[in-house]
């Protein structure tokens, strides 16, 4: 073919230009093969199912110490949020999860989320948002949704914790002196009857890791005192001098381990201050303490017997007030007619992506 | 018959490797759509749900006391289950050993087709 | 190369591009694109949003040795009205304050005692099925009791399967 020549047969150009058409116009459909493995959309929605899961199917990492109870310092041991209360109870929530969950001083979005529920390798946008049935409780995380998000919705039930109401005038003090000034009321938490009596962990009432409750009311009414000679109420204001909080482990001696150094007092919506040192706040009416969820992580155990003693001292008399030192300390247990069981109610968990 | 002109035949030769290579192209896309099916397909297909729900309903019926009402739940259960979901489910309880902190064994046998899942656990 | 001797360019060219043609269309109509599996995401998010409101309906609320869960009491009581309000509270319930458009349709499989067969009896509906819509299925095991149960089950304690045909309007 090499000749110096320089002209082209009619026939291989005919070639040559069909040959040519036909390669761009496969050419050009080689993409149309390809479309099919890109669709986006199926990412998302697979992310979202797979937020939905480990939000409401898994405890989180580390379940056991609970991440929930590490502070926004230990924040980087937080592997993997969680908001069920254990394995066994996948869709079951606990309230003290779902609070961190959504707490936006402690994290931030949507580096923490991003690390640790969300994961991947892309930047995903997200939005988390949880409500109840009856409306009480919206918690949201993450941005305004756009016009196209992979979804998913989960039903979900969420553990409310348990509390104690305790009426003053039914522990009145018995016993040989009962008119003294310096009054002791116990509360008494046994671990193992409190973990044995109920296994299933969406009902059980579990001391260490949930948030535990005790009101005193009516202490007003356990002193009702009338001057014999005017007919007029005699005033005795009690002070609360200590909360004190004692241990029993199994083989070993009642210790004290910690004070609780402040409460509610009268109904106030701040916390008032008990001193180490006695004189205590002067109670009216009614005493709150709210044990946060882990408070008793540290102290206790599994078999731990936990005594939780409130002392108070009345000022101008004795009497026999509120005491229950001849009797027995009060349980905080299973039976209703003590303490509100913890209740199961409804709610909707939404993730979107995008 | 004098020899033909064969110089064209590289034409030729490029439209067949432009042919296989679209063939080499197919099979593998082919392949990929199958392996790449879409989660959610995988998701429908495990039986997360009938497991858990299964699980739970023996669970339960652990506690029944006597045997013959326990015998009519297990033959409900797996005739119902072969039925209407098509999983050979089967089941036994068995009381735990004395000095057990737990009450029963219970084993559980489950099998769609599919996926099949074996459980002895302590209640 | 000009010469008037028999040259076959064109042939070939000819030839090559059919083959290439030819495989280009065998190829693409083989490989059929998959359409991005829409039907089974919505359906994956309908079963597992179905599974999880009759696994919630099933839990009791409290503990006590007595208590039952909704679904049970629903069941021996043939409770329509209450499964009504219940499930489609569950499944049109959402976290934006806009409602869903979900419908139900359940029914109830026990077995018969004297034929040892699976029977159904149908349970309640939000509306007529016409045929026409896309529907998931979603189940749940629920124990009854025995006491006091509404025909045709026995009386006795059994285990039924309660199946929910569930779909978007």
């Amino acid at each position: 073919m090499l000749d110096d020549g320089g002209n082209l047969s009619i026939d291989f150009l005919a070639g040559m230009t069909l040959f040519m058409v036909a390669l761009i116009w496969v050419a050009t459909m080689i993409p149309g093969l390809l479309i099919g493995l890109q669709s986006r959309t199926i990412d998302y929605d697979a992310v979202a199912y797979r937020t939905g899961v480990i939000l409401v199917e898994d405890p989180g990492m580390p379940a056991n110490p609970p991440w929930e109870i590490k502070d926004d310092l230990q924040k980087d041991e937080i592997e993997r949020f969680g908001l069920t209360i254990s394995k066994e109870t996948p869709n079951i929530l606990k309230l003290s999860k779902v609070n961190r969950f959504f707490c936006s001083t402690s994290f931030s979005y949507p580096d923490d989320y991003q690390q640790r529920v969300i994961f991947g390798d892309r930047p995903y946008r997200f939005n988390i948002s949880l409500t109840t049935l009856d409306g009480m409780v919206n918690n949201s995380v993450g941005d305004i949704k756009p016009y196209g998000y992979g979804y998913i919705r989960r039903i979900v039930k969420m553990k409310y914790p348990s509390n104690t109401t305790i009426q003053a005038p039914n522990f009145k003090n018995s016993g040989p002196s009962a008119n003294v000034t310096t009054h002791v009321f116990s509360l008494y938490i046994n671990c193992t009857n409190l973990l044995g009596d109920e296994t299933n962990p969406a009902y059980q009432i579990d001391p260490l890791g949930d948030q535990i409750t005790v009101n005193i009311t009516n202490l007003r009414m356990a002193r009702v005192f009338t001057n014999l000679l005017t007919g007029d109420p005699l005033y005795n204001p009690s002070s609360l001098n200590s909360i004190k909080i004692y241990r029993q482990n199994p083989t070993q001696p009642l210790v004290q381990v910690r004070t609780v150094d402040n409460a509610y007092i009268d109904g106030g919506s701040t916390l008032s201050a008990i001193p180490p040192v006695p004189p205590g706040p002067i109670v009216n009416d009614n005493v709150s303490i709210i044990f946060p969820p882990g408070f008793f992580y540290g102290m206790a155990t599994d078999n731990t017997q936990l005594y939780i003693n409130y002392t108070f001292t009345l000022q101008n008399f004795g009497d026999n007030f509120f005491n229950n030192s001849f009797t027995s300390p009060y349980p905080y247990d299973y039976n209703p007619s003590r303490v509100t069981q913890p209740r199961l109610k409804e709610g909707v968990l939404e993730v979107a992506i995008w | 018959m004098a020899r033909l002109n064969d110089d064209a035949q590289w034409i030729v030769l490029m439209g067949f490797m432009v042919s296989f290579s679209l063939i080499f192209l197919g099979i593998v896309i082919n392949q990929s759509t199958v392996v790449g099916q879409t989660t959610a397909e995988g998701v429908l297909e495990f039986p997360k749900n009938d497991i858990l729900n299964v699980r739970s309903a023996v669970l339960q019926s652990s506690g029944i006391a006597i045997p013959a009402d326990f015998d009519n739940v297990k033959k409900d259960i797996s005739l119902i289950a072969m039925s209407r979901k098509n999983a050979v489910v089967s089941f036994g309880v068995t009381d735990a050993p004395p000095g057990s902190p737990y009450t029963k064994i219970i084993d559980i046998h489950f099998n769609n087709g599919v996926t099949v899942y074996n459980e002895t656990t302590n209640y | 190369m000009v010469n008037y001797e028999g040259q076959l360019y064109t042939i070939e060219g000819v030839a090559a591009g059919l083959i290439m043609l030819m495989t280009a269309f065998i190829v693409v109509g083989t490989t059929s694109v998959y359409t991005p599996g829409d039907t089974h995401i919505t359906d994956m998010q309908l079963e597992q949003m179905g599974s999880d409101a009759l696994h919630m309906m099933n839990t009791p609320n409290t503990s006590a040795a007595s208590a039952e869960s909704a679904l049970q009491s629903m069941i021996k009581n043939n409770e329509k009205d209450r499964f009504r309000e219940t499930f489609l509270s569950f499944c049109n319930t959402t976290a934006g304050g806009t409602t869903d458009t979900l419908q139900y349709s359940t029914d109830v499989y026990y077995r018969d005692t004297l034929t040892n067969s699976v029977n159904r009896y149908h349970f309640a509906e939000s509306r007529n099925l016409t045929g026409g819509e896309h529907a998931v299925r979603v189940t749940e095991w629920v124990n009854i009791n025995g006491a006091g149960v509404p025909p045709p089950l026995d009386n006795r304690i059994q285990a039924v399967l309660v199946e929910v045909l569930v779909w978007r309007d």
